[in-house]
């Protein structure tokens, strides 16, 4: 399609349209299947953090946020894909889609907690839940498509 | 990779007020599109994200790296080498140069 002729506005939309296609694929398409899981399992291990106090919550947060960056890397590895430590392909929306109810999840869990006889394991199970959840999901829409 | 000087020239992309007709070709529109968002991506990630055939994909990131918009770098591993691609400044300036281009076509102030 290299051509001198002008552009029109429908093959300009379409061009920006398959733009859009190629950043979602690359968002969301090609993780391992461990993924999901696996990052919503150390999430989930993260809110159970916040219930502790002092040395021991220092002492608990650090492998698990270790373990986060870690499976980041494996996936990333496994897919082919390297986003960097700044930006990616995702969206800001579909962050907040994907973040957003786990983020939810450890603040009215660390909440929660102090006023009630919250178990932090429910939030750590719903976390997972969710992350894993969203994340198969919006990985499965992608690959749909 | 510093292509040879005629090649180089040959490839130079027709660059006007943003628009790029090296960039435009749907696969490498959609190839710079996969690329801007990431930091690299390996060949064969590439080929199943966009789901084109091996022989489509290197042809067009021929033209690309020949423009000077792509640089490739190999790396082993598991004993099989791998083929890292990545935009160059250059062919990220001039991708986003073709976007805004594009938005202004279907926005309608420039045509």
């Amino acid at each position: 399609m290299e051509t001198n002729e002008p552009v029109t506005r429908d093959e300009a939309s379409a061009a920006l349209a398959s733009v859009r296609d190629s950043r979602r694929r690359v968002a969301w398409r090609g993780y391992p299947a461990w993924y999901w899981p696996a990052t919503g399992a150390a999430l989930g291990g993260l809110s159970l953090t916040i219930g502790l106090s002092g040395w021991r919550a220092l002492a608990a947060t650090v492998p698990v946020a270790a373990a986060l960056v870690i499976i980041a890397l494996a996936a990333g590895r496994a897919r082919g894909v390297c986003e960097g430590w700044a930006g990616g392909a995702a969206r800001q929306r579909e962050r907040i889609v994907l973040y957003g109810p786990a983020a939810l999840v450890i603040l009215a869990g660390a909440i929660a907690s102090k006023f009630a006889s919250w178990p932090p394991v429910a939030a750590a199970v719903l976390l997972f839940v969710l992350f894993a959840g969203t994340g198969l999901t919006l990985s499965a829409r992608a690959a749909r498509r | 990779m510093t292509p040879p000087q005629h090649i180089a020239q040959a490839a130079q992309p027709a660059i006007a007020d943003g628009f790029d007709e090296l960039i435009h070709a749907p696969v490498r529109l959609r190839v710079c599109a996969a690329l801007d968002t990431v930091r690299e991506i390996e060949f064969g990630a590439l080929l199943t994200l966009l789901d084109i055939s091996k022989s489509a994909l290197s042809k067009h990131l021929s033209a690309l790296a020949d423009a000077g918009y792509l640089t490739q770098r190999r790396a082993v591993r598991d004993t099989r080498q791998r083929v890292w691609l990545r935009l160059t400044p250059a062919g990220r300036s001039a991708y986003r140069g073709h976007v805004a281009a594009l938005h202004r076509i279907v926005g309608g102030t420039d045509a």
